[in-house]
């Protein structure tokens, strides 16, 4: 009940492909997060699992069921739309009401039942009033009200929470992860806000360009990106990404030449690539927030251009020579550092990533159970 | 110092506050264009107060001198059918309203919702028959009523009067239609409405305000085209409409002016009356909080 496949998934509007072979497997009660950057086809994949928008190839699957032709409701499916799309001459009871009306449910069942979904919401007391008369906040509850009195096997979101402001965004993100504990029913959620998908989601679907550029734990996609687009999306600021040379492959990892420093990073590189590694040009991945003041295993002298304190933390940009992108830090505190002054900055090889010329990985040495919360067990 | 005309200056927005000169200037173009528009109804109000008398005197005087309502009273006495003149009109425009209202809803939600062949001609073509007035069209029309018997009868007025206030009213109602947000029916969709449940308890009563604007056009539509259609496809007084019930007031020798111009403005008023009914139900912004714009 609640389990979703999309097996080789295509979308296509006239000859543009929107969505280009996705394959993903949804568990039931998961919470999966689809992000990826504007236009990468989020809405586009969640509204074909809706049955909103046809399939040009490929299936989707519901409990081991084809679904394609089916209609929304035949697929167990509720949907939230971004703009809340409530039926504004209806009052919000009227709007709860609405998919047990056209069911035809008695008025006693429907009172019930919408009466519980408001509870569950805190609308209790705003059910006699007009959509217009809300909040961006209750409009959304409001919305998530009437997905949820249908009972659906799995909720879609889109991007739900993006027209509300800031510290709201923070309290419908915490309602939604509880809602998720209570119903404890399928959840696919769209957005591009990298927040709400690493506290929301169980699983993350990074997308781009109509493809899955990987699927993963919040923690895993953190701790290891398979690929320069996913390490550059996740995470906030973005990695910097600092062009090296390859001096050896061995079993300890690739030894870099960085600046004059030869540095060790602890990553698999299957054996039959070793020899055709040396020399080539690779990519040194490593995140702001590893990056620390004084000595460390790697050690750049960097002049800052513009340096912003934020109390809590301290965040300089500076020019590298080969570097097109600023290489952007971020250090803990409040750090008496200061623009246009230099400052020597260093980072740990442990905390480094290495991408081959296509911007794929080679996977680290870590021990990713060791950084990640334990998986949650799924209810069944 | 403005003048505080609406509100005190402090609590006008400072885009809506002008000096003294600039007021007056306003007020007094308010004054000619209102005085220029509704001169001629001025005039005929006068006109009906005065004793028929009066009206041929030399030197003219413009204001009616020991003025009655009397041509209220006589008007009804010299042309005992205006009750059925009037009645006559309203049921012409009223039933056309309607006609036009029952063809146009469901028409104007398919032109704005669903993409169709032909359907930008079809739209053209609409706009086309909307630039012929009726008169153009009046000797086809005339033997098309013939062959089909429908010479003076009720049908004759009705019939192409709605017709040609078809096309306008669909573009209208269109336009409006299209404003209302695409998530409405898809979220209706969602939640496993047909077409048609979407259309009677979403779409119409959103569409509303949009359905009395084409309301209120239509019926002044109707009842400005009516006096063409009624004088030539029908020759029988029990039909008559206002426009040409008011005829009856040209006498043999000469014009009744007062009980006329008395029996127009008595014509109008239950026209009026509806229209100013209709147009309470103009409430705008009753999409608000449907979608986040
Ligand atoms: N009906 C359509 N016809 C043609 N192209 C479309 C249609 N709908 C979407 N597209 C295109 O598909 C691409 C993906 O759109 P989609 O709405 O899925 O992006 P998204 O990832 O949801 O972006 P955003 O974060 O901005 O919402 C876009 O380039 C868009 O122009
Ligand atoms: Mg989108």
């Amino acid at each position: 009940m609640g389990q979703l496949s999309l097996k080789n998934v295509v979308k296509t509007f006239g000859d543009f492909e929107v969505v280009k072979r996705i394959s993903l497997d949804v568990q039931e009660g998961e919470f999966v997060v689809f992000v990826g950057p504007s236009g990468c086809g989020k809405s586009t994949l969640l509204r074909m699992i809706a049955g909103l928008e046809h399939t040009t190839a490929g299936d989707i699957l519901i409990d081991g069921n084809r679904v394609n032709d089916l209609p929304p409701v035949k697929r167990g499916i509720a949907m939230v739309f971004q703009s809340y799309a409530l039926y504004p001459h209806m009052s919000v009871y009227e709007n709860i009401a609405f998919p047990l009306r056209v069911e035809r449910a008695p008025e006693k069942e429907i009172r019930e039942k919408v009466e519980a979904a408001a509870a569950i919401l805190h609308l209790d007391s705003r059910l006699d009033q007009k959509p217009g008369n809300l909040s961006g906040g209750q409009r959304q509850r409001v919305a998530i009200g009437r997905a949820i009195v249908r009972q659906p096997e799995i909720f879609l979101f889109d991007e739900p929470l993006s027209n509300l402001d800031a510290a709201l965004r923070a309290d419908m993100r915490i309602e939604l992860t509880r809602l998720h504990k209570q119903l404890s029913t399928t959840m696919i959620y769209v957005t591009h806000d990298q927040v709400e998908a690493m506290t929301m989601a169980d699983r993350i679907v990074v997308l781009h360009d109509g493809h899955i550029a990987q699927v993963g734990a919040p923690l895993a996609l953190y701790h290891k990106p398979e690929n320069t687009f996913v390490a550059g999306f996740i995470g906030n600021p973005r990695m910097n990404f600092l062009p090296v040379t390859v001096q050896s492959a061995s079993d300890e990892g690739i030894t870099v030449e960085f600046q004059g420093q030869s540095l060790t990073v602890a990553v698999d590189v299957p054996a039959d690539r070793r020899a055709a590694l040396a020399g080539t040009q690779v990519s040194l991945g490593i995140r702001p927030e590893h990056i620390s003041l004084g000595a460390g295993n790697a050690v750049i002298k960097i002049t800052p251009t513009v340096v912003e304190h934020l109390g809590q933390q301290t965040i300089g940009y500076a020019k590298l020579p080969d570097l097109e992108d600023n290489f952007c830090f971020v250090l803990p505190g409040t750090q008496m550092i200061m623009d246009d002054q230099s400052v020597n900055v260093s980072f740990a090889t442990s905390d480094c990533h290495i991408f081959d010329s296509d911007g794929q990985a080679f996977e680290r040495q870590i021990d990713l159970s060791a950084m990640t919360v334990p998986a949650p067990v799924l209810s069944e | 110092m403005a003048l505080n005309l609406f509100k005190s200056k402090e609590t006008r927005a400072m885009i809506d506050r002008y000096s003294l000169i600039e007021l007056i200037g306003i007020y007094l173009g308010i004054f000619l264009f209102l005085f220029f528009m509704l001169a001629p109804f001025i005039e005929g109000f006068l006109v009906s107060l005065k004793p028929l008398s009066q009206l041929f005197s030399t030197p003219y005087s413009f204001w009616p001198e020991n003025g009655s309502f009397s041509a209220y009273v006589t008007m009804w006495e010299s042309v005992p059918r205006f009750g059925r003149y009037i009645f006559n009109s309203l049921l012409i425009s009223i039933v056309s309203t309607i006609i036009v209202l029952i063809l146009v809803v469901p028409a104007a939600y398919a032109f704005a919702r669903f993409q169709f062949k032909g359907m930008a001609l079809v739209l053209g073509a609409f706009l086309a028959v909307s630039m012929f007035s009726g008169a153009v069209l009046l000797i086809p029309l005339f033997r098309l009523m013939r062959t089909l018997g429908l010479l003076n009868t009720y049908y004759a007025m009705i019939i192409p009067g709605a017709a040609f206030l078809i096309p306008a009213a669909i573009w209208l109602l269109r336009t409006y239609m299209m404003r209302i947000p695409i998530e409405l029916n898809e979220a209706a969709y969602m939640d496993g409405a047909s077409q048609f449940y979407t259309f009677r308890r979403v779409i119409l009563p959103i569409a509303r305000p949009g359905i009395m604007v084409v309301a209120i056009m239509t019926f002044i539509g109707a009842y400005a085209q009516q006096f063409i259609f009624a004088l030539t496809f029908n020759s029988k007084t029990e039909f008559m409409p206002l426009p040409v019930g008011l005829f009856a007031y040209f006498g043999k020798q000469e014009v009744i002016w007062n009980e006329l111009m008395a029996a127009s403005f008595v014509g109008i008023a239950p026209a009026m009356v509806i229209i100013f009914f209709l147009q309470r139900y103009l409430v705008s912004g009753l999409t608000a909080g449907a979608v986040k714009q």
